[in-house]
């Protein structure tokens, strides 16, 4: 953990490191593409809303915030959007226009593309015909793959280093900025303090920096670098989960500075004047623009509209849910791909319940795999670990070595040809071999690497009063405490996919990037165990005797699952487990089916399957693509109603729920995940130059961690291209996510009391809220400031105005 | 011959299938990409069937479509047949990949167009005939893989790259007009048959030994050799199977260049002397600057780099049998290596998940180097009473023991103090699979290409300088390499790390000299 000093500082050098220290902070982190979660990319930006954000992005990244005018245009045209969306969001921003035919009329133009403010390294390219900020993006790109690299180069920078360092030895000894034209530049580069802040502080002052034009100045060399400040991001985020700080975002913004220092030093006479309006521009504050005003006007009336179908949705009959007790309850993650599936398994029989929970089921684990060092933190990224697990027990220990042995061996052969002079060994001696793996993956019969079937295992260290209190805990936030099925699936989730750098991001966000078949069953373990039943009827919560609980797998390419009952030998349910496999078998067809519609490229489900093999493909799944609605609602609210994979279904019954404690967590916790996957998708629709991964086509893996596209350069987080937009339309319209809870206003009123930076969400539109109705109709809309307003009435206003 | 003209429909189908969606009804782009695995698949069937002819009624040429010399004519023998089967396999698989990875992408259509007429140049290039075919199909190769790296034309980095790739492979195509005048005009034909007939009985004089020096300058610029090689790592800028068809096919035409006048080649030691020199150090250079790359597709491309450079040295040593090895086994893994590039963030977390690597000390390096040296004198011994090995020139064992060079370093890790013994038998039993593997694919070329490509001269004082040269240098590499965690920290080591990792600046120097970021009016507001 690396932190600095702030003495011996003047003043407005303070407010300087002030500043810089909260750009970083302004950065959403990245996660390794190792086990990557979705992250909101408007994180350091929750407190402000879209048209204030609009302003500062259009200024530091020249980027839109919001879609093309003939999208919206489009939507208007076809009746998407109505009048009454229009009034409701013209209500919403009263600046934007005059009336509702003002803002159709802006949607005829487009307005014209934001661009950013320029940096030094924009003025010198303009006074030089050099592309300097090419040249920066470039050589940071270098020198940052390096830096950050987890194992890809068999030659790797010293490890343990602190950013800043590395790169002023990298910098003043590489001598391409110099052949490129920028004299001195390592000279310079030797030449700044040794410590960060010292020379954050020179290079602000050579460059006339002031505190208040370097608050979005900063932000601006930050976004510039892409990824790679997103990741420094990460390791603060890492650090202060842990308890500590980290000083990277500092130190790669310090990197950026010097480049515009030895620039500015270069072409100062020429660029003086443009830079000092620059950073007049820079300290002006930030206010929309009537454009800006529409654009949010236009995209309101969009979610309005989205909304409104949404009532539609809900509104409609639902299927009746069969009383008594189930013959098989299966549990999945709230993750909108499960829908589609409980949807299906739902149909197959009436005895079947579904339930919806975060996919980590509760358990907070960093696991290790079998035979395996890595610690996997299975676990929402916001949480710190709480229980570790470990696949295999002693007796595994023979098996553990042998296939530690074998992938050493590999490991050796894998150095071997990559390594100089042995790799020509290695493609005389095994070259025709690739004839084989060619054919094989050309035809996709590259088997799916499945999870470990070895059962995963708890720590002692968790005992059973902690097994105990974890199972009520976690039982009562599935609102599951009475009415157990003999058979009680608990379905973890994961993708099936190869040859995709982005596998981890389709996996279960919930379990950090993971498959989440561990925590399920570790789960099932805890909740089969004798002694903690024997706990848990002690504090009410009886299971019957007859009642096994068992882990799973449900695949989201393909819509397989796979149980894990040998867990549990010798449970005597194999009957129910034979029944249970039928169903889940005849639920996947029709998954499958359902999905093949909304698949390039497949027919029929037989397709989805195939698809998943193939090498080549970009579009394996849809993932969370289209995700609109958050529901968190007994089950009965939803079943039947045609979700169509687009809402996170949650469990919850608020009856039960003495003192809303249950409530709290879902609306700190799965809600604020499921607004990162919502915005995530968002931002890289509506600005994927700057907050999406770019083409995957071009896709290049970098330091195992992230993607560049070709050469170089910015690393880039988000989704892909791919990954939203099938070829001819979005696969995602970028609406923000609509959150509906059955529970008392009030009740999520106080919590919102409690936790200003989820309120923060809602109030400032990252979110959208609504009470549901015993019918799971919507009853309430929070407008904002603790207030809310009745949906029905809301729509009569609206219909008034029109009149009017 | 009618039959040996047989090679010629596979070009033929590749061209109807891209033209096909342009002057049929109702083939919209899905059908076409579908028409276009078709037709790749119809070109690897009619390998095949050449391959048959070949082994049935043995090398010959195919009678001229054209007049006085000018026109299509195939050449078939081992050498022509290898590289159909190659480059036909290789097409298929990668134009079956970009039919499933370019679906949704604006301009598939154009892609799959300029594929197959690149993978369709390639094919009338490997089948030549006649020079003026074989220059004809060279440029037209680079021509059409040019519009394959400008696919994205708006991005920056790809102009600057296929630039530099134009720029070299211009040099190139003068250099290979340049030979075949020479070629033409010494030997008093077009046909490549007969010229290496005639070369064979070192006839040709002066003129043919400058044809020998332009062709090996444009297998240089060709097969990416320092100082040449600097576009190569930088195109990356098109879609991945752009870059597996450019690594697993294109650039091999230099080598093939080599191969395919290896007896006009061999009219010059000098020449030779030169492409083991270039060669030799490409090899090395390349294979350390790829130690240093952190992105897949980087360390892939300076692979390649160091690969050509090795093959070019066989080349220069007259090896042209194991040469064309190279270029088989190289282009099969390095088409599989770019294609699975997306698997990279699997394969680097799986190199942490065993433990630490245990660091072989200088004792076990030593130990490795002897043990490698044994076993490959062992499996010589051994395989040499049944294979004939006895026959080998110099330069064939010389290059044989590079290789075990390369063992020794698989060997190493498995000596690490630190490693278990099953760790070590299992790198042991790698290594002696390797050697015997290595050989017998050595031999089965040789086997395969004797009375196609000619014998290796007699080692005299210059070849066996080279050889010794060749031996000190990459053993000392490969000494380095094995030794690497004991020394790669040091701050001297990082520094040189530091203008390894830049590739030495070459291509820095050619952006500078070339203009390559110059501000264009395309680029323009580009920033951030």
């Amino acid at each position: 953990m690396m932190t600095d000093t702030f003495s011996g500082y003047a003043g407005a050098h303070l407010e300087l490191i002030a500043k810089a220290e909260a750009a970083g902070r302004a950065i959403p982190p990245l996660w390794p593409l190792s086990s990557s979660v979705a992250v909101n990319p408007f994180l350091g930006q929750t407190e402000q809303t879209l048209p204030q954000v609009a302003v500062l992005l259009d200024r530091v990244a020249g980027t839109s915030v919001t879609m093309l005018r003939d999208w919206y245009q489009a939507k208007i045209v076809d009746g998407t959007i109505s009048d009454a969306d229009l009034v409701a969001a013209l209500a919403q921003f009263p600046e934007a226009a005059t009336d509702i035919a003002a803002l159709k009329t802006a949607t005829s133009a487009n307005t014209e593309a934001p661009v950013a403010l320029p940096t030094v390294a924009d003025l010198a390219a303009e006074v030089s015909g050099i592309d300097w900020p090419g040249i920066v993006e470039e050589r940071f790109g270098v020198w940052a793959a390096g830096f950050f690299d987890t194992g890809q180069a068999l030659w790797q920078n010293k490890p343990g280093r602190r950013a800043f360092d590395a790169w002023r030895d990298f910098a003043s000894r590489d001598l391409t900025a110099e052949i490129a034209g920028l004299a001195g530049f390592g000279a310079l580069v030797a030449s700044t303090p040794a410590q960060t802040r010292n020379a954050l502080v020179a290079a602000s002052d050579a460059l006339g920096l002031s505190a208040e034009a370097s608050e979005t100045y900063f932000h601006q060399l930050l976004l510039g670098l892409g990824g790679w400040s997103q990741v420094a991001r990460y390791r603060l985020w890492q650090a202060e989960l842990a308890g500590g700080t980290d000083v990277t975002t500092t130190d790669v913004l310090v990197i950026q500075l010097v480049w515009e220092q030895a620039l500015y030093a270069q072409y100062a006479t020429e660029i003086e004047a443009k830079w000092a309006e620059v950073r007049a521009a820079h300290a002006s504050p930030v206010a929309p623009t009537q454009g800006q005003l529409i654009d949010a006007a236009l995209q309101a009336a969009a979610e309005f509209a989205g909304q409104r179908a949404l009532a539609e949705t809900l509104n409609a009959p639902g299927e009746a849910t069969s009383e008594g007790r189930p013959a098989l309850q299966a549990t999945f993650c709230i993750d909108v791909r499960s829908e589609v599936f409980r949807r299906s398994l739902e149909s197959v029989d009436p005895g079947i319940q579904t339930l919806g929970f975060a996919g980590f089921f509760g358990l907070t684990a960093s696991h290790q795999g079998f035979a395996s060092d890595v610690e996997e933190k299975r676990l929402p990224v916001l949480l710190n670990h709480g229980v570790t697990s470990k696949t295999g027990t002693a007796s595994d220990t023979t098996a553990d070595q042998t296939a530690r042995f074998a992938a050493r061996a590999g490991r050796a052969w894998g150095r071997f040809k990559l390594a100089a002079v042995s790799s020509f060994a290695f493609v005389e001696a095994t070259g025709p071999i690739y004839v084989g793996k060619l054919l094989r993956d050309a035809l996709g019969m590259d088997p799916a690497k499945t999870p470990d079937k070895r059962a995963p295992v708890l720590d002692e260290s968790f005992g059973l009063a902690d097994r105990v209190g974890a199972a009520i805990g976690i039982l009562n936030a599935m609102s599951l405490t009475e009415n157990f099925a003999p058979l009680v699936l608990l379905f973890g989730h994961g993708a099936n996919v190869v040859n995709n750098p982005h596998a981890s991001a389709l996996h279960c966000g919930a379990c950090g990037g993971y498959t989440g078949e561990v925590n399920a069953r570790l789960l099932a373990g805890i909740l089969n165990d004798r002694d903690v039943r024997a706990g848990l009827s002690e504090n009410g919560i009886m299971i019957p005797d007859d009642t096994l609980f068992v882990g799973g797998l449900h695949d989201t390419t393909t819509d397989a699952v796979t149980i894990y009952d040998g867990d549990f030998a010798g449970h005597g349910h194999q009957s129910h487990l034979n029944t249970a496999n039928g169903w889940l078998t005849s639920a996947g067809k029709l998954a499958r089916t359902e999905r093949a519609l909304r698949l390039p490229r497949a027919a029929n489900g037989a397709d989805v399957s195939r698809r998943s093999r193939d090498w080549a493909e970009t579009r394996p799944e849809w993932a969370l693509a289209g995700c609109k609605a958050f529901i968190a609602a007994p089950r009965a609210r939803t079943k039947g109603k045609g979700l169509e994979g687009r809402a996170f279904l949650h469990d919850y019954n608020w009856q039960k729920d003495d003192g809303f404690g249950v409530l709290e967590l879902i609306l700190t916790a799965p809600v604020v995940v499921a607004s990162w996957i919502s915005l995530q998708y968002y931002g890289s629709v509506v600005a994927p130059k700057v907050f999406g991964a770019g083409n995957k086509l071009l896709h290049n893996v970098t330091g195992g961690i992230g993607v560049v596209e070709g050469n170089g350069g910015a690393l880039r987080g988000g989704l892909p291209w791919q990954s939203v937009h099938d070829g001819e339309g979005y696969a995602h319209d970028p609406l923000r996510l609509s959150v509906c809870v059955e529970a008392p206003a009030e009740a999520i009123t106080d919590i919102f009391k409690k936790h200003a930076n989820v309120r923060a969400l809602f109030d400032n539109r990252w979110l959208h809220l609504f009470t549901l109705d015993e019918d799971g109709k919507m009853s309430e809309r929070y407008n904002g400031d603790l207030n809310w307003v009745p949906v029905a009435r809301a729509d009569a206003d609206v219909t008034e105005d029109i009149a009017a | 011959m009618l039959l040996n003209a047989l090679p010629l429909l596979a070009p033929l189908m590749l061209v109807a299938a891209a033209f096909a969606p342009r002057f049929m009804q109702g083939v919209d782009v899905r059908k076409g990409a579908m028409f276009a695995e078709m037709a790749s698949l119809g070109t690897i069937a009619v390998a095949v069937l050449s391959a048959i002819v070949l082994a049935t009624v043995g090398n010959g040429d195919s009678f001229l479509i054209g007049l006085f010399g000018v026109g299509l004519s195939v050449s078939l023998d081992v050498v022509s047949v290898v590289m159909l089967l190659l480059v036909t396999f290789i097409g298929w698989v990668v134009v079956r990949y970009a039919r499933t990875y370019l679906d949704g992408e604006a301009r598939q259509d154009t892609f799959t167009f300029w594929l197959l007429a690149t993978l369709s140049a390639v094919l009338l290039l490997v089948q030549s005939g006649n020079v003026v075919q074989f220059v004809g199909a060279w440029i037209a190769t680079s021509m059409c893989l040019h519009k394959l790296l400008l696919f994205y034309p708006e991005r920056v980095a790809a102009q600057r790259a296929a630039h530099k790739k134009f720029v070299m492979a211009r040099i190139g195509d003068v250099a290979v007009i340049g030979a075949a005048i020479l070629l033409a005009s010494s030997y008093g034909t077009t046909q490549i048959s007969a010229i290496l007939a005639q070369a064979e009985q070192g006839t040709g004089g002066g003129i043919a030994l400058a044809a020998a020096a332009l062709i090996a300058l444009a297998a240089i610029l060709k097969s990416a050799q320092f100082p040449t090689h600097g576009w190569l790592t930088e195109v990356m800028e098109a879609p991945t199977p752009v870059s597996a068809l450019l690594h697993a096919g294109v650039v091999n035409a230099g080598g093939f260049a080599l191969i395919r006048f290896a007896d006009v080649m061999l009219l010059s030691p000098l020449v030779l002397a030169l492409l083991v020199m270039i060669g030799g150090f490409t090899a090395l250079f390349a294979g350390l600057v790829m130690l240093t790359q952190p992105t897949v597709k980087a360390s892939l491309a300076w692979s390649t780099i160091a690969q050509m450079g090795f093959m070019i040295l066989q080349c220069g040593l007259a090896l042209f049998p194991l040469a064309l090895l190279h270029i088989v086994a190289h282009s099969l893994y390095k088409a599989h290596a770019f294609l699975s590039a997306g698997g990279a963030v699997e394969r680097v977390v799986a190199i942490r998940k065993p433990g630490p690597v245990a660091v072989p000390n200088m004792s076990a390096v030593t130990r490795a180097f002897v043990v490698a040296l044994a076993i490959y004198g062992i499996v010589y011994a051994v395989l040499g009473l049944g294979f004939d090995f006895a026959g080998k020139s110099p330069q064939a064992v010389a290059l044989g023991a590079i290789l075990i060079f390369g063992v020794a370093y698989l060997l190493a890790q498995g000596f690490a103090d630190e490693a278990p013994q099953a760790l070590t038998q299992r790198t042991a039993a790698y290594a002696a699979t390797v050697t015997v593997s290595y050989l017998m694919l050595q031999r089965a070329s040789e086997w395969l290409t004797a009375g196609t490509l000619p014998a290796t001269p007699a080692a005299g004082a210059l070849e066996w300088a080279l050889i010794l040269l060749a031996l000190i240098s990459f053993g000392l590499v490969a000494l380095a390499q094995a030794t690497l965690p004991l020394w790669s920290y040091h701050p001297a080591a990082q520094g040189l790390r530091v203008h390894l990792s830049n590739g030495l600046y070459i291509n820095a120097i050619s952006d500078r000299l070339m203009g390559g970021w110059k501000r264009t009016s395309s680029n323009k507001g580009a920033a951030q």
